[in-house]
């Protein structure tokens, strides 16, 4: 499955998907990205963080709540975190905001947790096309997350 | 000074506190359990208590124009309460404010008298501390490595979070209910921020540090990313909602639920929680029979997994059961020294009116100095599952220990 075979109605109701990228090895991939004039789908938009391990769910809601289609962290690899481990920690936390959709019924692919490497853009693409492709699951077999607001 | 106090739905245990009101000379208090059918008439101040449904609009507007100043009292009316559990099954429990922007609000499950008085007086509201400045454990906040459903109850020095074992003081205010003078952890029902489920669950999920989070190989990003599939992380929090947003669920900000409805409240709110859980759920909800809701609830699954009761167990128990016959008395003749006098009674038992010290097997702290608390001492028990029915209480569990069904046929 690729992003092309994502169908336009689908792709129309990806208006913003936020995406939150750690100052090190995710904002580095996706400006190797950029200076190798990658591709990638208009809706992701990038916010610069410190680190993923400042994203939590009062952020990811804010967004959500805000507008957003989805929500991705994208931060070092494992074990390779500029500070101490504070991909690792997002993700706990990630995961557990994801059980919380599933609790109440939605897909828990409006929320996910990416890792990149700075000096490959590939990655961060490879990360967005992900991104979208599993949204586009999500929208077709049941709708955005706004449907339920 | 006029008070009115309004019941709108659910439990009736805020109203009935408001019965203390009725000994104070300063107040007329005209207590309508029927909002619906209530003459318009003016008043200097209006109690909202219960939770509230889209549909009461109308009611409150006609309560809004009518009086000088509003108030809801205790989590039903201010966030929905643990009423609220059912919007994740599709049911619109709403907060007070979404109907009167300017109501004031009193959390708190039970909602504190002493708070609802000054807020008639239209005193400045107290300023508590947070519950964790006035607990006597002591945290380090160390990564746990294991979270704990049930804890035994030897260490009363060391924070419950750092044995792993949730509790919500983070994001608590002090309160007189105080759960963790008898070792149940706080739930937050008297939150000090706005949304403190979600940064509770910010907090815990940070905790958890040292728990390992599955990771899987994503092909189009040729890295890691965080996995799909259950892993530790999920499997020891198996219900994150009830947990997490046992009040504040309308204003927690997230998206209202879509899984099926059963068409009862009671079984929502229920479906989904933990059976170590069902004790606080039905001592929140009950109401004035929230004492025999809860007896009956752990008696059935007593009974069903033969664990032993102690003769000061059923002594206990049996005395609580004699004071909810009393304090249905008090409430019918709404006296609120009969009604204090019997609470204070239920308070040294039960500790608190959410009946905190009762569980499965005993009871979690010692109830008189003469006792030997080893009597009586509650323990860890395990989860078995079946169906389990008792006259007019049956449950399903899963074997994690999950409230599949439930129906209750007397509240």
């Amino acid at each position: 499955m690729s992003c092309e075979n994502i169908e336009p109605e689908v792709l129309e109701k990806m208006e913003n998907i936020v995406v939150f990228m750690c100052n090190e090895c995710g904002q580095g991939s996706a400006n190797t990205a950029g200076v190798a004039r990658m591709a990638y789908n208009p809706a992701i938009r990038i916010v610069r963080v410190q680190c993923t391990g400042q994203i939590g769910p009062i952020q990811i809601m804010d967004a959500l709540s805000n507008g957003a289609d989805a929500v991705a962290c994208v931060g070092c690899c494992l074990g390779a975190c500029h500070f101490f481990n504070g991909n690792v920690l997002s993700m706990h936390r990630i995961k557990l905001l994801k059980k919380v959709f599933k609790e109440l019924g939605y897909s828990d692919q409006f929320v996910n947790q990416y890792t990149s490497r700075a000096a490959e853009g590939e990655t961060a693409v490879g990360d967005f096309e992900d991104i979208v492709i599993r949204l586009a699951t999500a929208i077709r077999e049941e709708g955005t997350i706004k449907d339920g607001c | 000074m006029d008070v009115k106090i309004f019941q709108f739905h659910g439990c009736n245990k805020c109203f009935n506190e408001t019965i203390l009101l009725n000994g104070e000379s300063e107040y007329k208090v005209e207590f309508i359990e029927d909002p619906k059918n209530w003459k318009e008439t003016k008043t200097d101040v209006s109690v909202i208590t219960g939770y509230l449904l889209l549909e009461d609009r109308e009611v409150l507007d006609k309560i809004k124009s009518n009086s000088g100043k509003i108030i809801g009292y205790g989590n039903c009316a201010t966030t929905g309460g643990v009423f609220a559990l059912a919007n994740q099954r599709g049911y619109d429990i709403s907060p007070l404010n979404k109907f009167i922007v300017d109501a004031q609000k009193i959390n708190g499950c039970l909602g504190e008298v002493e708070e609802l008085k000054s807020a008639i007086n239209y005193e400045e509201p107290s300023k508590l501390k947070n519950l964790c400045l006035v607990c006597g454990r002591k945290t380090t906040c160390d990564y746990l490595d294991e979270v704990k459903r049930q804890i035994e109850l030897d260490d009363d020095t060391t924070c419950f979070n750092d044995l792993g074992y949730l509790c919500s003081g983070f994001i608590a205010k002090e309160c007189k209910e105080r759960c963790i003078d008898y070792n149940a952890p706080c739930r937050g029902c008297k939150s000090s921020l706005e949304r403190p489920g979600i940064r509770m669950l910010g907090m815990f999920g940070t905790l958890m540090g040292n728990i390992e989070v599955a990771t899987e190989h994503s092909e189009l990003g040729a890295t890691d990313k965080l996995a799909d599939q259950d892993d530790d992380v999920t499997d020891s929090l198996p219900d994150v909602l009830g947990n997490f947003f046992r009040f504040t669920l309308p204003t927690s900000g997230l998206p209202r639920g879509r899984i099926p409805s059963s068409g009862n409240i009671l079984n929502d709110v229920f479906a989904g929680r933990l059976i170590e859980e069902l004790p606080l759920i039905s001592g929140l909800l009950g109401g004035d029979h929230s004492i025999s809701l809860t007896l009956k609830i752990i008696e059935t699954y007593e009974k069903a997994n033969q664990i032993e009761l102690s003769e000061p167990t059923k002594k206990y128990r049996q005395e609580l059961l004699e004071l909810e016959n009393q304090l249905q008395e008090a409430i019918k003749s709404k006296d609120p020294e009969q009604y204090k006098k019997i609470t204070d009674e239920i308070r040294k038992i039960g500790g608190n009116m959410n009946l905190s010290n009762v569980f499965f097997g005993g009871f979690r702290t010692q109830i008189d100095d003469n006792d030997n608390f080893e009597d009586y001492k509650t323990h860890v028990f395990d989860v078995v599952e079946g169906t389990y029915k008792n006259g007019s209480v049956e449950f399903k569990i899963d074997p994690i220990g999950i409230v599949k069904e439930i129906i209750i046929k007397e509240v």
